[in-house]
């Protein structure tokens, strides 16, 4: 209010008077004290000034108070009422006096700042830290290279920030709809964790991650962290991909199939969207292909973090050196672990990572490791890998107490897709890499030689925080000798390219073009798998199969979805394609054991998996309850959870596929009151998420010195360690996973689902095993034949393409073998021959340091391969059969073989017809001809049933050697005239000689004596007296006539079933039993059935 | 996905080049209740807190030379008035003892400070 304030004008002067000088104050106006009070203020001004001009006056109070630093004041409720007049009067004499209101307040205040200065100082090191970024000083021309160029390459070494920076600085630009590629599922989680922390969103949205099972994905979300092959699958839903701005493809040096199949679908697809904006980031190896395939976009390289690191080259001596079956000898790595103790004082942290290829070369070096740890106190040892628990694998994020360290064992997980921080010492050996073979469709991991530019990213992993060391344990001669980059994974890895409809496989444009061989090959497989037709055309699985991340299992959903066996299939198939629920530090615990006992079933591993499940979900209440029960039986929780999530989104596909009547009406029905009341406890469930969300961000915590020898011995002192946590928690942490268990499926249905597939009955069970080993189909193996005769742990077996494999020790027939063996007791008259005979169809080969089957299943061998396999080939009588060129079955008895032999041919012709029915079937919806199918669907599945189980035929089976396979047909000979005579018998069906195997092709699997007997080459004109058990007839057949009538001749009451109504496309072969004959004989066109041919001929 | 929105005003400390979006100007951020700043600042809501209330003072000016400076300890100092540490240093003289030994305190402890932080551990992604 100093409007025009004058401090000479005797007015202002006069009114400053009326409030210092009145009459009754101590000095008053108009005496000489008065005025000398005025002449002292105007010395007094003069001499500020003065000051003034000497210096500014900061008008600063005279005295300290910690209270000045403080820039914020609060109204509270005494200085609203001191404010509002004193009305309220006397307060009363029991509350607080002023003084202790004043000190409160002063508390409050210093309170108040501190909690801002921790946020802000929280945010400067954040800032600060992103400044110290080798990339942030490209922020500016990134952006511009971006806003310029459609395509940008950024190629920066492990450190320079470019995972998380680059992002941010696209959407500080104003950039929004970025989605950026990780390879690994893990990294979406950490980068979308890190990078909305950094762009100060931790608690909102802006930024999402979304993975096979989950997405933090709103409408407001504007970068979002997804991996490769979901963006493929959103390719696949949209062309154009117009839900994005900006496209970041990140690691692309890594050459995973995915990542270069996507780069291609890319630039195919930036050809349409010349808005889109695609960057590719790059460590600094090969950046010049990345940039020529795309045009000669502008490159722009980053240097990494200068952290000096040593190298240390330490080989292992020949005598540590370990052979295939041997333990890894620990010694060259406690010596390292020695090493560092003698040379670095405790109070320099630093953590050591040790690289190794699996699992058991971890626990036999974690074994070695911790004894070295308890003895000297200074060393904290973890494990990590992918099949720990969650719980165990976070421990490696927690910190070490001062004076140890840590000393982290892990698979090459670590390499790429997890960082540690603080790690200063890394140890490099050969570490093997889980590579596919498209060919026998199986993982292997095997060692190899690791690749040069992998060894710079391990020895990288020591100098993120500070200048560290490598150990190599190999010679520099080795490292010198390595490949400069790994080989990419799209030279091992089968091409499911084709159900992206691009075409043909071998005209796509990759990067860098694999092999046509190759490509050629996984065309072939796909075919095998029924993925394609011969045409190469996407059949309906082949539909299907591209729109999962799963493979192998997807037949199996299929085949279940026709023969209401949809609820158990479902389980199975995600069971299956889940990592196994079943830890394997608990596999050696007792107590484990006992309590998983009634849980395990030994027709294989599936059905263990499927009755885990159906017991876990039955227990009902879960929560705390379903953590105990877990830990009770040595289960991985997680992995629970993801197969309920696996298991609805396979039932979704079946539903949007038409392959599954889609319940509607069941979710939503109920009285509205039940539709109030469950959304409000969803309102609840979501509420209790949100809270969950915010606790999360707790920090790291401080690890124990013990916590490594809880680990190694899976003890319960763990076990009471973690029930002891659980409790302190319970009280506020209400299980997430609960939470966001329910708030995505509808538990009730969940539970119908399980006592569909609980008590499954003998019958079911065999067709479910069918099923399954259909979509298993072709990973058989057959047991050996001396197994009886080994001890439990030596049981061998084989594959078409490898002889001598074992069973996984996790597997229940590892532990039960027997049930393998064919039994000693039934009267046989040599020891090979029995009906019953089983073979193990498996999920996967994992080759290790053994080739080992995992998830098996057993059946039985001869019914089974005639219902699945591809290819059947007989002799003449049929009393040797050769299955897919490498199984042979003989049999005792001719007549019989051929009886099962054409029941077989007969079951699969109608299997097929109700498959290619059901596949046909999905779009068009004809309520009365499915109403057919499922009455003849239930006489199917009876006549399967019946097959599997009543089947009693002798015989034996073995396994060819390469030399037999090699004389194994009669091979293209045949004359004509003879065979076209036979042809004839074959309505619809096209019986031809095969012009490789010889003999001929009776169905698309069974090829009639082709194989080179020792017996004659004219059993099949031998023709013997049979009688037909559905109509009367009795003649001399030869063995092919035989099977021919019995395919055609029904039991009479079905005989004239309208079957044209079924499927057009089943008519020329099915429908109509007769056909127009040609008799050379009376020269005559005769319309008649195939057996009346036959007696026509005998006239 | 979000389209684009028009682009958050952006604080940048003159001093040490800090930058973040700021929500609010003033003296009474929004939603603070009781609370009054003693100066005009520049606020934004706390991104390190789930609550959505709680606010983060990011600066504000020089009362001085009218610099804009962050509210961090090396870049500022608020006694009864914002001073950049320009002014806080040409004016040493005229801060209370107390003060000035807090500030020569600082500046030795700065450099363990740092090396604190470095060594700090946190789960990234790579690079």
């Amino acid at each position: 209010e100093s409007r025009s304030w004058d401090w000479d004008s005797p007015r202002c002067r006069a009114e400053l008077d009326e409030i210092f000088f009145r009459q009754h104050d101590y000095i008053q106006s108009g005496t000489p004290e008065h005025k000398d009070f005025w002449a002292f203020f105007e010395r007094f001004q003069r001499f500020k000034t003065k000051r003034e001009m000497s210096g500014y006056d900061l008008g600063l109070p005279t005295d300290y108070d910690a209270r000045y630093k403080i820039n914020l004041s609060v109204c509270t409720k005494d200085i609203e009422e001191r404010l509002g007049k004193q009305h309220k009067g006397g307060r009363s004499s029991s509350g607080p006096g002023r003084q202790e209101i004043a000190e409160c307040r002063l508390s409050y205040l210093h309170f108040l700042d501190f909690t801002q200065k921790q946020s802000f100082n929280k945010l400067a090191k954040l800032r600060r830290e992103q400044k110290n970024l080798p990339i942030f000083q490209y922020k500016g021309r990134i952006i511009e290279l971006v806003r310029r160029h459609p395509v940008v390459v950024v190629a920066g070494d492990t450190g320079c920030g470019k995972s998380t920076q680059v992002p941010q600085y696209l959407l500080s630009a104003g950039f929004t709809q970025i989605a950026c590629t990780q390879p690994r599922r893990i990294a979406c989680i950490s980068l979308a964790k890190r990078v909305s922390f950094e762009s100060l969103n931790q608690y909102g949205s802006k930024v999402g991650y979304q993975i096979r099972f989950e997405t933090t994905r709103t409408t407001a979300t504007k970068l979002i962290f997804l991996t490769e092959g979901l963006l493929l699958r959103q390719i696949q839903q949209d062309g154009e991909l117009s839900q994005y701005q900006v496209l970041i493809v990140d690691e692309v040096h890594e050459r995973h199939l995915h990542c270069d199949f996507l780069l291609g679908v890319l630039r195919t697809l930036l050809e349409n969207r010349s808005d889109l904006r695609l960057i590719l980031m790059s460590a600094t190896i090969n950046i010049k292909l990345f940039s020529n395939y795309f045009n000669s976009a502008p490159v722009l390289q980053v240097p990494g973090r200068l952290f000096p690191i040593q190298v240390t080259y330490r080989p292992i001596s020949p005598e540590e050196q370990v052979s295939r079956s041997e333990k890894l000898d620990p010694r060259p790595y406690l010596r390292i672990l020695q090493g560092i103790d003698q040379r670095y004082p405790p109070e320099e942290r630093g953590d050591l990572l040790i690289f190794l290829s699996g699992v058991t070369e971890i626990s036999t070096i974690q074994e070695a490791c911790q004894i070295y740890a308890t003895h000297t106190r200074r060393w904290i040892i973890l494990p990590l890998h992918s099949t720990l628990s969650l719980a165990q694998q976070d421990k490696v994020f927690d910190i070490a107490p001062p004076g140890v360290r840590k000393c982290i064992i892990s698979t090459n997980i670590a390499e790429t897709s997890v960082t540690i921080d603080g790690v200063r010492f890394v140890v490099d050996s050969k570490v093997k890499e889980m590579s596919y073979d498209p060919k026998a469709k199986m993982q292997r991991l095997q060692e190899f030689w690791i690749s040069r530019a992998s060894s710079e990213q391990r020895k990288g992993r020591a100098g993120r925080t500070g200048p560290g060391v490598c150990y190599r344990l190999y010679a520099e001669s080795d490292y010198d000798a390595f490949a400069p980059y790994p080989v990419p994974e799209i030279h091992r890895v089968a091409l499911d390219m084709k159900s992206m409809e691009l075409g043909d496989p071998l005209s796509f444009v990759f990067i860098d073009p694999p092999p046509a061989a190759s490509i050629q090959t996984a065309v072939t497989y796909l075919k095998d798998q029924g993925a394609l037709n011969s045409q190469g055309e996407l059949t309906t699985i082949g539909t299907l199969l591209a729109q999962l991340p799963v493979d192998v299992v997807i037949k199996m959903l299929v085949l279940g979805s026709m023969f209401n066996l949809v609820e158990p299939v479902l389980t199975i198939a995600a069971a299956l394609s889940v990592q196994s629920p079943f830890l394997r530090s608990s596999q050696q615990n007792p107590d484990c054991a006992t309590a998983r006992q009634h849980l395990h079933s030994n027709q294989g591993d599936p059905f263990t998996l499927l009755n885990t499940f159906n017991a876990w979900q039955v227990k009902g209440e879960r929560g705390g309850g379903s953590r105990k029960w877990c830990r009770r039986r040595g289960l991985e929780e997680q992995r629970l959870y993801e197969m309920v999530n696996l298991r609805r989104q396979f039932k979704d596909l079946l539903k949007s596929q038409g392959l599954l009547e889609s319940e509607d009406g069941a979710s939503s029905s109920g009285s509205r009151g039940q539709r109030m009341e469950r959304l409000s406890e969803r309102r609840k469930l979501h509420q209790l998420k949100r809270d969950h969300e915010q606790q999360e961000s707790s920090k790291r915590k401080v690890l124990r010195l013990e916590e490594g020898q809880e680990d190694s011995s899976g003890s319960d002192t763990e076990d009471r360690g973690r029930q002891k946590k659980d409790k302190e928690k319970a009280g506020h942490d209400l299980d997430i996973q609960e939470v966001k268990f329910k708030l995505r499926h509808d538990v009730s249905e969940l539970h119908d689902a399980v006592s569909a597939c609980q008590d499954l009955s003998s019958r079911k069970q065999a067709l479910l095993k069918l099923l399954v080993c259909r979509g298993l189909y072709p990973q058989l193996a057959l047991p050996d034949e001396h197994n009886t005769a080994r001890k439990d742990s030596d049981q061998v077996f084989h594959t078409k393409n490898k002889q001598g494999v074992v069973i996984h020790p996790t597997s229940v027939f590892a532990n039960d073998p027997e049930v393998l063996h064919v039994p000693e007791d039934d009267g046989r008259e040599t020891k090979k021959d029995s009906s019953k005979h089983q073979l193990l169809a498996f999920v996967t080969l994992l080759e290790t340091n053994k080739p080992y089957l995992t998830n098996c299943v057993r059946v039985p061998a001869l019914q089974t391969l005639l219902l699945v396999a591809n290819s059947v080939d007989s002799n003449a009588d049929c009393s040797r059969l050769v299955v897919d060129g490498w199984l042979e079955l003989e049999f005792k008895l001719p007549e019989e073989a051929l009886k099962i032999l054409s029941t077989a041919l007969s079951l699969r012709a109608e299997w097929e017809r109700f498959l290619l029915h059901q596949l046909g079937h999905s779009s068009v919806q004809e309520s009365s001809t499915r109403k057919v199918s499922r009455k003849d669907l239930e006489k199917l599945s009876d006549g399967l049933v019946r097959f599997l189980h009543y089947t009693e035929v002798s015989y034996s089976i073995r396994r060819l050697t390469a030399l037999q396979t090699q004389n194994l047909y009669i091979g293209c000979q045949a004359e004509e005239t003879t065979f076209s005579g036979v042809n004839a018998l074959f309505p619809g069906v096209e019986a031809k000689p095969d012009p490789i195997k010889g003999g001929l092709c009776v169905t698309s699997f069974f090829n009639y004596n082709c194989l080179s007997d020792s017996r004659d080459l004219y059993s099949d004109c031998l023709r013997a007296f049979w009688t037909c058990p559905n109509c009367d007839l009795y003649m001399p057949l030869t063995p092919l006539e035989r099977m021919q009538h019995e395919a055609t001749c029904r039991p009479p009451g079905e005989q004239q079933q309208p079957e044209e109504s079924v499927s057009a496309k089943t008519n020329s072969s099915m429908s109509s039993l007769t056909r127009v004959y040609h008799c050379d004989i009376c020269d005559k066109d005769l319309t008649l059935t195939s057996t009346e041919i036959l007696k026509h001929k005998r006239q | 996905m979000a389209t684009s929105e028009p682009p958050p005003k952006l604080f940048v400390c003159e001093l040490c080049g800090l930058s973040s979006p700021f929500s609010y100007y003033g003296q009474k951020p929004p939603n603070t209740r009781a609370i009054v700043l003693l100066e005009e600042c520049f606020v934004t809501k706390d991104p390190f807190s789930p609550d959505k209330e709680k606010f983060l003072i990011l600066g504000s000016t020089c009362s001085v030379c009218s610099k804009c400076v962050c509210a961090g300890a090396d870049c500022s100092l608020f006694y009864t008035k914002r001073f950049c540490v320009q002014c806080v240093n040409k004016h040493l003289d005229q801060f209370p003892h107390q003060i000035r030994a807090e500030l020569a305190k600082k500046s030795c402890s700065c450099p363990c400070l740092t090396l604190r932080a470095r060594s700090g551990r946190s789960l990234r992604a790579d690079q």
